[in-house]
């Protein structure tokens, strides 16, 4: 640690003793208590029903697609209304593979991640030259073509979509531990390696990046590649998710796959979460899941509600529910901040 | 040492549409030396340091920095090269702490593993008299420190050569003395400074050269006595008739 002086011109002072803690008491708790979840979430079918696995599998998928657009929208300043087509071409790949090329389905979830990834790159040649709105508008058009274009394609059986027939060749049990099992390495892969990432130099790249690029560029950043590494992998975190979920559900059409409501629901958990945290989005995801749990029969009235309390949290708490949270209590779960200690000498 | 030179730039121009806002600048930058550069608001002094840095492109002419061209060159990769730069109005990451702010700068443009960078920087800190205030939300800071911040995250990233960009501004007195004193330390730790300045005390304090811009021009260079001293530099920048 204090080799740094031998290759600076620091080495004409003494180099201060200093160390950098990171880990709080409530991380410690938060991360303990995380494991717990994901063990719990891998051995649902040990203890829950059919119908609570189908529920939670719903929210996890919720959480990965909101965290992967709060890396997008809270660190790279990429705002993104298209995450469907990365839900989309994910679940088709799967049911592609599965179904029609005979691949285990199981494997195939997680090889599916290959489709967005491939979608992703080229896109972001298109779209990287245009700025905020116009990036966002762009991110929709790209999820649009890929409904019409899916709409179309006889190979996928067009606008009639696809079953995942080959599922029934598994028990019951056998489908609820591999989607279990899918579902807790989706968090921990999304999740979990937000937070690793968000740790690590990168994540001040990206803080540095979100907060003022210019000065991040001028710094050593490199930050149109670091840009397009993030959109990568946000499509394939997004993609992951969108094929756990087809697969649960058994059946795709291209308006479910490509459905623009994928994105709404990231915006809403992020934005009324609190942007930029990963505590807000499992705050968000709770709350968007069990909001369309209670008051989904609503119909009109609900979305209308939503939307109000998303331009509420957006126009008066712009940190969402986390950000109103670390105001009162200073108790974060996932820590990333480096707080320097002197030690005396 | 103080003969080798760091930075060449030869007849370097930059136009926004009509407006030609550096106009066939040649200078040098010689290893070792501060270099002053003086002019009236909008001479082009902070395109000069864009161009430099690589914020902006030049439109035409050639930079070379340590034996090599920076035509084409992002600022990030310049950054990485030894070519460090704050800006005139801050910049601070507000959401991170005064000490990851200097961090960043340190373990991408210094190219340090971020272990090496922690002692590294908490060094800069103090020198910059922000170390108590590492753990603060850089968000939080005043402005005066904010300009500290500036300086010392530019430092952090391990220059060879130092772009300031009027940080001796809105300082007091004694601010503007410490200021000084810390300039020439860094310059004394083999740190190659272009300083930007209205402050002239201070810029006289610490020069060994000086450059004079008007409307994109360079209209006197020298030593600071003899720029000062110009005519038209007198009728200029200081509004005195010859």
């Amino acid at each position: 640690m204090t080799d740094a002086s031998a290759v600076s011109a620091a080495d004409l002072f003494d180099p201060p003793a200093v160390r950098v803690q990171r880990r709080t008491a409530s991380s410690i708790v938060a991360a303990v208590v995380s494991l717990a979840a994901l063990g719990g979430i891998a051995s649902m079918p040990l203890w829950a029903t059919q119908g609570q696995i189908r529920d939670v599998v719903e929210l996890c998928c919720y959480i990965a697609v909101a965290q992967m657009w709060n890396l997008l929208a809270g660190y790279a300043g990429i705002v993104s209304v298209g995450q469907q087509a990365f839900v989309g071409v994910a679940a088709y790949a799967l049911f592609i593979m599965a179904q029609l090329w005979g691949l285990n389905p199981f494997v195939a979830v997680v090889l599916a991640m290959i489709a967005p990834v491939l979608l992703a790159i080229p896109t972001y040649g298109l779209l990287h030259r245009l700025d905020g709105p116009y990036f966002a508008i762009g991110t929709w058009v790209i999820a649009e073509v890929m409904r019409l274009a899916t709409s179309v394609f006889g190979y996928v059986n067009a606008g009639a979509g696809m079953s995942l027939r080959v599922m029934a060749s598994y028990s019951a049990t056998e489908r609820a531990v591999g989607v279990s099992i899918l579902c807790a390495l989706m968090l921990l892969v999304t999740v979990g390696g937000s937070y690793w990432l968000l740790r690590s130099r990168y994540g001040l790249a990206l803080i540095a990046l979100r907060d003022n690029p210019v000065a991040a560029a001028s710094q050593g950043v490199a930050v149109g590649r670091l840009r397009f590494l993030i959109w990568v992998a946000a499509a394939a975190g997004t993609g992951l998710a969108g094929a756990i979920y087809f697969m649960a559900q058994l059946r795709i059409t291209p308006p479910s796959a490509y459905d623009p409501n994928w994105a709404n629901i990231a915006i809403f958990i992020v934005m009324v979460g609190g942007l930029g945290s990963l505590e807000g989005v499992i705050i968000g995801a709770l709350i968007y899941f069990f909001a369309d749990r209670w008051f989904g029969e609503y119909g009109a009235t609900y979305l209308v509600v939503l939307g109000l309390l998303t331009l509420f949290m957006a126009l008066f708490a712009r940190g969402g529910i986390w950000g109103l949270i670390c105001r009162r209590v200073d108790a974060p779960w996932f820590p990333t901040r480096r707080i320097l200690v002197e030690d005396k000498r | 040492m103080a003969n080798s030179i760091l930075l060449e730039a030869r007849g370097l121009n930059k136009a926004f549409g009509a407006l030609r806002v550096v106009q066939d600048v040649s200078f040098d930058v010689r290893a070792g030396e501060v270099l002053g550069i003086l002019g009236p608001n909008g001479a082009g002094k902070t395109t000069l340091f864009n161009l430099v840095s690589g914020d902006l492109r030049i439109d035409g002419g050639e930079l070379i920095f340590d034996g090599q061209s920076l035509v084409g060159q992002p600022s990030n990769r310049r950054c990485r090269i030894g070519i460090g730069r704050t800006y005139q109005i801050p910049r601070p990451y507000v959401g991170m702490t005064t000490f990851e702010n200097l961090l960043v700068a340190a373990s991408f443009g210094g190219g340090k593993t971020e272990a090496e960078s922690y002692s590294f920087c908490a060094q800069i800190l103090r020198d910059c008299e922000l170390i108590d205030k590492a753990n603060r939300s850089a968000g939080s800071l005043t402005l005066l420190d904010r300009k500290r911040l500036e300086l010392a995250r530019a430092l952090a990233s391990a220059p060879k050569l130092l772009l300031l960009d009027e940080i001796a501004g809105g300082l007091t007195d004694e601010e503007g003395q410490a200021l000084v004193k810390l300039i020439r330390r860094i310059r004394d730790r083999g740190i190659t400074i272009v300083w930007i300045e209205h402050v002239l005390h201070a810029l006289l304090a610490v020069a060994d050269r000086m450059m004079v811009l008007n409307f994109g021009e360079k209209i006197a260079e020298g030593a600071p006595a003899d720029v000062i001293q110009d005519a038209e530099v007198r009728r200029v920048y200081m509004g005195i008739e010859g």
